[in-house]
């Protein structure tokens, strides 16, 4: 995309800036053909196509860390979102059905497809090389046979199996019975492996009764009986024959991975069926659709892809339809008339590229179909930059998808085994979205279209050379028709969803081998990421087969495998979630893991930290905490005021903190250096001393020390950027521009001559700060300063967005001061947070019998006892005796189970034993604790305290942006009750619980006062005669009188009765009643329905006069 | 000082730093680059913040 200056591309911190969307021009090439005529090119508009940022089409691509700095980026920026409307936002990465993998499945709903249906059916999401899927299921009914069902216009078509395995290849009554019971043999009991049970024979017969009842004999009978059901439905078939039509169906709903392939199709049904009637006899289990084994991921790419798809198919249907009605409208029309046709094609090409910004923008997917999509809205989410971890955390989820949000159930939200070493186990966000949204671990990575040296991968050559080395492993190919025993005898092999063959179970294992062997020799017929997911022969287990993946959008980790190769290379294998519950790995932290001889590890992990996510990993000695623990510290990592970015200077965020003084820690992860975290720092080490000092450390309070504050220990600054368009929101075109009034001379203010503030300068609330003025009327507005603090004009940039160029888009930064003060949220890596509760004066602080040393924080010993963050204990120790020491000290969890079988083995038999030694050498006590003397009475504390160096955060929670405080202000219009909501100035709800609180304690008065004289305190004239509150009008005489009094000097408090009751005629009735306003309200309301309120003014129990009863 | 006419403002430029005067009405571009991001300066007035 380019900007006003020729040939000058646009870089992404000026759509930042300009809140405009990094996009590209969207130009596509459509051949046309009429008949047989030329075929002829032409290139249409499609719009604009945002760019991913470090995508093939940015500018930025390849980009050295000086270039990315000179354009305003983060050195160490990774891309990977885009931004739109000046907002940075990335496609979140859903949990979809694995693709390609017949899944057995058991479901309730599956009950309600129609009468005599069951819970069971064989699901499989086939996907297509364009990456657009249909998912196709086969329903088990109660008289045996099977139904195929699949998404078709929003609705779902089921057919007869029969009719579909027929349909797909010329085939005989004999042959399909023979592929169905091939798996099946009388000799066999029931047995390790063995899937099939007699009853195969009767289903297989009553299901080819099915088509035969039908009088369908024939492979053209049933394509004619498919055809005939879709022809209508078929948009641009409705001219074909029936058979034409089947085919069409066939190719693009039945089993689509397979394309033209009916043979193949047909192997996979007969396949998918036998696996159906196993889950069916319960000789296999069910496939859980929770687990990560049968789960794989939707990259951004694909979904823009299967968005894309969908459009242009849309402006296809639209344009034709633009076609169609000229035609009948305009008889000379020329179908073969080039320009007439572009006229029409090019009409709705624009809408193609404005979904797909849309898609980015607001995230919704809008299409008329589902897009085998699992939602719809939210397929975006904003990646915010209010630090690392959150940034990072963002580009790392894995959302499990906003149906299951709703969910009562909890099985969707369980951590299960499968996802170890793939999703955190740690970091999840405890509450609402939780076990819903996990992270990937740090090593997990995702497989793509891409190999390791970035070339697109050739898959079909991929699969050629597999298929070569699998034959010369010893697996017997498959003939056109699949005409062999089943499971136990031979095990089946499927790539990438299609059965390529068989081989014997006695051999299988050495061909497993031999393509891990492959893999590890990076032989091109095994990428680097190839699934062996071989599943072995169990008792009533899962499916077994050979089920080798190559696809992309997998999960995939890498993992060490223990095979000796000659070479002695690094032996790093990459496995996914599908193999790897049928593999045996070996964690260093888990000794053999209860394996026994016949069954040896054949790989290991890495590190046991592999399973921990980026922000789990930086938690220091983790494994010595209580795990819920570390769930809270990667919450809170995540909520940390710290560096956003080095680029602070260029952003243009709407909101983001700064600590000023950030430290790195002393105590740190071997992934804070593998990530470069000292780009982002986030806390401060602070001298922690953990005692009851005052009394205002009770309840998780903290006592920070003020001189350490007032030396800058957890300063901030809040950055705000208003971006201001008077070209966007100006009404009746009227040209509005900043300027000052030409009238004031004010140079006091804090506007400049040019309508906006002076870069500098602080603005108090409620002042001026910049000003707009109407080209067309001259008025000038000027604009006040909202909020309850001062702010400091950071910058004002201009951005000329129009040619006229005239000043109407600014960007003013405001920063807010923000030093700690009470209610301040602060907490330590261990989920230990805590509300500052006093900046205590540094001389009252105790200080320390050696060193003299005040601590800057003071926390209360009770936050430990049931919380057991043992680690928050050991980090004070390390920390001590790492800065006694000059030294950053390790705090990777795990470490000393890893260190065990390397040559620097471990001496100590616990990290304290490690330290303590080391404090010991330093002059401090072996536990890290230290005589104290009181700083307000000057004697020694009578125990020793606990205290040493931990790094702490400074979240971004601050009663600033919190307190709420009223005791006047607006009111509702309709109530006149005081308002809600801290941005309005309003107060606070005194609930019915609240209520009742001060009932029970007789608080009668306090009680009146919150409800009704501090709310909607109101007198109303009620007529005691008609006992009506609305009735009361006033006597015109009434001011006349009001006002000869104040004349005459008397006292001008309202006379009484002045008022009348309309009903009645007179005054004589009228009181003064004290009422809540809202009930003169209900009075109305009820009136409005024709009902009458009657107020009773006197003790009288009986009815009034007038003998309603109400 | 004739109060129709507001005293010019100073700006930098985003890209090559160079420094524009404009007034009320200019079109916001570079003079000596075209670029259209101009950064306000620094106020010459003395400012007073608070040293606690």
């Amino acid at each position: 995309m380019k900007d006003g200056r020729l040939e000058q591309p646009l870089y992404p911190q000026e759509c930042r800036q300009g809140r405009i969307s990094y996009s590209g021009e969207f130009k596509v090439e459509a051949v046309f053909q009429f008949n047989d005529g030329a075929p002829i090119r032409q290139t249409f508009n499609f719009g604009h196509l945002p760019i991913m940022l470090m995508s093939k089409l940015c500018h930025l691509r390849g980009a050295d860390p000086r270039k990315l700095i000179y354009h305003g980026e983060e050195a160490t920026e990774m891309g990977g979102y885009f931004i739109s409307g000046g907002l940075e936002r990335l496609i979140r990465i859903l949990i979809l059905q694995k693709r390609n993998y017949p899944m057995g499945m058991v479901r309730g709903a599956f009950i309600k497809r129609g009468a005599g249906y069951t819970d069971k059916a064989v699901v499989m999401r086939c996907v297509h090389h364009d990456q657009s899927s249909v998912t196709v299921k086969l329903y088990y009914l109660q008289n045996g046979s099977a139904r195929l069902g699949f998404w078709f216009a929003g609705r779902e078509i089921l057919l007869p199996v029969g009719i579909v395995l027929k349909a797909l290849i010329d085939t005989s009554d004999r042959e399909i019975f023979a592929s169905l019971t091939c798996c099946y043999s009388d000799k066999r009991e029931r047995g390790k492996g063995v899937v099939s049970t007699q009853l195969i024979g009767e289903r297989t017969q009553i299901i080819l009764d099915e088509v035969r009842a039908l009088s369908l004999f024939t492979r053209t009978q049933c394509l004619v009986h498919i055809g005939k059901y879709f022809r209508s439905a078929m948009e641009g078939f409705e001219k074909d024959d029936y058979e034409t039509v089947a085919e069409a169906v066939i190719k693009d709903y039945i089993l689509v991975h397979l394309q033209n392939d009916n043979h193949a199709k047909f192997n996979l049904l007969i396949f998918m069926l036998q696996k159906l009637y196993a889950l069916v006899d319960q000789t296999t289990s069910p496939d859980n659709p929770d687990a990560l084994q049968f789960q794989e991921a939707l990259l951004p790419g694909h979904l823009i892809t299967v968005f894309l798809k969908d459009r242009i198919q849309d402006w296809l249907q639209k344009s034709k339809r633009l076609i169609m009605e000229e035609i009948t409208k305009n008889k000379s029309f020329q179908l073969n008339n080039s320009l007439e046709i572009r006229k029409f094609l090019s009409k709705y090409t624009t809408s193609v590229g404005r979904a797909i910004e849309t898609l980015i923008k607001v995230g919704r997917a809008n299409s008329q179909s589902m897009l085998d999509l699992p939602q719809r809205e939210g397929m975006t989410i904003q990646a915010e930059r209010l630090n690392f971890h959150r940034y990072i955390s963002h580009f790392r989820s894995v959302h499990r998808g906003s149906s299951f949000a709703k969910m009562r159930t909890t099985t969707v939200r369980k951590l299960l085994p499968e996802s170890w070493g793939f999703l955190c186990p740690v970091h999840t966000p405890d509450g609402e979205p939780c076990g819903l949204l996990n992270h990937m671990t740090s090593i997990c990575r995702i497989s793509s279209c891409y190999n390791s040296e970035g070339a697109i991968k050739d898959f079909q050559k991929i699969k050629d050379k597999l298929l070569v080395e699998l034959v010369r492993g010893g697996m017997i190919p498959l003939l056109p028709k699949m005409e062999h025993t089943g499971p136990p005898e031979i095990l089946h092999v499927h790539l990438d969803g299609c059965i390529v063959g068989s081989i014997a179970s006695a051999k299988i294992e050495e061909v497993v081998n031999y393509l891990r062997r492959l893999k590890l020799l990076a032989h091109p017929a095994t990428p680097e990421d190839l699934e062996v997911g071989y599943v072995p022969l169990s008792l009533g287990g899962a499916y077994p087969g050979l089920y080798l993946f190559t696809s992309p959008a997998r999960f995939v980790r890498p993992v060490k495998n223990l095979v000796s190769l000659p070479d002695g290379e690094p032996r790093i294998e990459l496995i996914g979630p599908f193999e790897q519950a049928f593999m045996e790995i070996r964690c260093p932290d888990g000794g053999d893991g209860g394996r026994k001889k016949e069954f040896p590890a054949t790989h290991e992990e890495i590190h046991p930290t592999a399973i921990l996510s980026v922000v789990a990993n930086l938690t220091p000695w983790s494994d010595h905490n209580q795990s819920p623990r570390n769930m809270y510290q990667c919450q809170m990592a995540k909520q940390t005021m710290g560096f956003c970015g080095q680029a602070l200077k260029y952003r243009t965020d709407v909101k983001a903190f700064h600590l000023q003084t950030p430290q790195s820690p002393i105590v740190r992860t071997a992934t804070y250096k593998k990530y470069h975290m000292d780009e982002f720092p986030s806390g401060t080490n602070a001298i922690v001393a953990v005692l009851s000092y005052t009394g205002y450390d009770m309840e998780d309070a903290m006592i920070l020390n003020k001189s350490a504050v007032d030396r800058g220990m957890f300063r901030g600054d809040i950055f705000q950027t208003e971006c201001i368009d008077l070209s966007a929101k100006r009404t009746e075109n009227v040209p509005e521009i900043f300027a000052k009034s030409p009238l004031s001379r004010d140079t006091n203010n804090v506007i400049d001559s040019d309508g906006l503030p002076r870069v500098g300068e602080t603005v108090v609330p409620y002042e001026q700060y910049y000003s707009i003025y109407n080209t067309l009327t001259g008025a000038i507005r000027p604009v006040r300063l909202k909020g309850t603090e001062p702010a400091v004009i950071d910058y004002v940039a201009l951005n000329g967005t129009n040619s006229k160029g005239s000043l109407q888009k600014v960007n003013i930064r405001l920063r807010r001061k923000r030093n700690p003060i009470i209610g301040d949220k602060f907490s330590s890596r261990h989920g230990q947070k805590g509300v500052c509760s006093q900046l205590w004066p540094d001389i009252d602080m105790p200080f320390s019998a050696n060193t003299g040393m005040r601590p800057d924080l003071i926390i209360n010993p009770h936050a430990f006892p049931s919380r057991m963050t043992i680690a928050m204990l050991i980090e004070s120790i390390a920390a001590k005796a790492g800065s006694a020491h000059g030294k950053f000290i390790d705090a990777t969890p795990f470490a000393s189970s890893v260190k065990e079988d390397g040559e620097n083995r471990c001496k100590y038999d616990s990290i304290v034993d490690e330290l303590g030694p080391m404090l010991a050498s330093y002059g401090f006590n072996h536990h890290g604790t230290e005589v104290l003397y009181s700083g307000l009475f000057g004697t020694e504390l009578q125990f020793e305290i606990f205290i040493g160096p931990v790094y702490y955060q400074r979240l971004r929670h601050m009663v600033s942006d919190k307190f709420q405080v009223r005791t006047t202000g607006r009111i509702d219009q309709v109530t006149k009750q005081p308002i809600g909501g801290r941005k309005h100035g309003g107060g606070i709800r005194f609930g019915e619980m609240e209520r009742d609180a001060l009932l029970a304690h007789g608080a009668s008065y306090l009680l009146h006062d919150r409800l009704h004289t501090c709310s909607d305190y109101h007198v109303a004239d009620v007529c005691s005669l008609c006992g009506s509150l609305l009735s009361a009008t006033v006597i015109n005489s009434d001011t006349q009188k009001k006002s000869k009094r104040h004349m005459l000097g008397l006292n001008t408090v309202r006379p009484a009765k002045n008022f009348a009751c309309q009903a009645c005629q007179t005054n004589k009735g009228m009181e003064t009643v004290a009422m809540p306003y809202v009930f003169r309200y209900l009075a109305a309301e009820l009136a409005a329905m024709n009902i009458k309120l009657d107020l009773r003014l006197s003790n009288r129990r009986e009815a009034p006069p007038s003998n309603e009863s109400c | 000082m004739d109060p129709q006419q507001p005293e010019p403002v100073s700006y930098l430029c985003g890209d090559c730093g160079a420094e524009n005067t404009l007034k009320t009405g200019d079109v916001i571009q570079c003079r000596e680059c075209g670029y259209r991001i101009l950064y306000k300066k620094r106020t010459r007035r003395i400012v007073q913040y608070e040293a606690r």
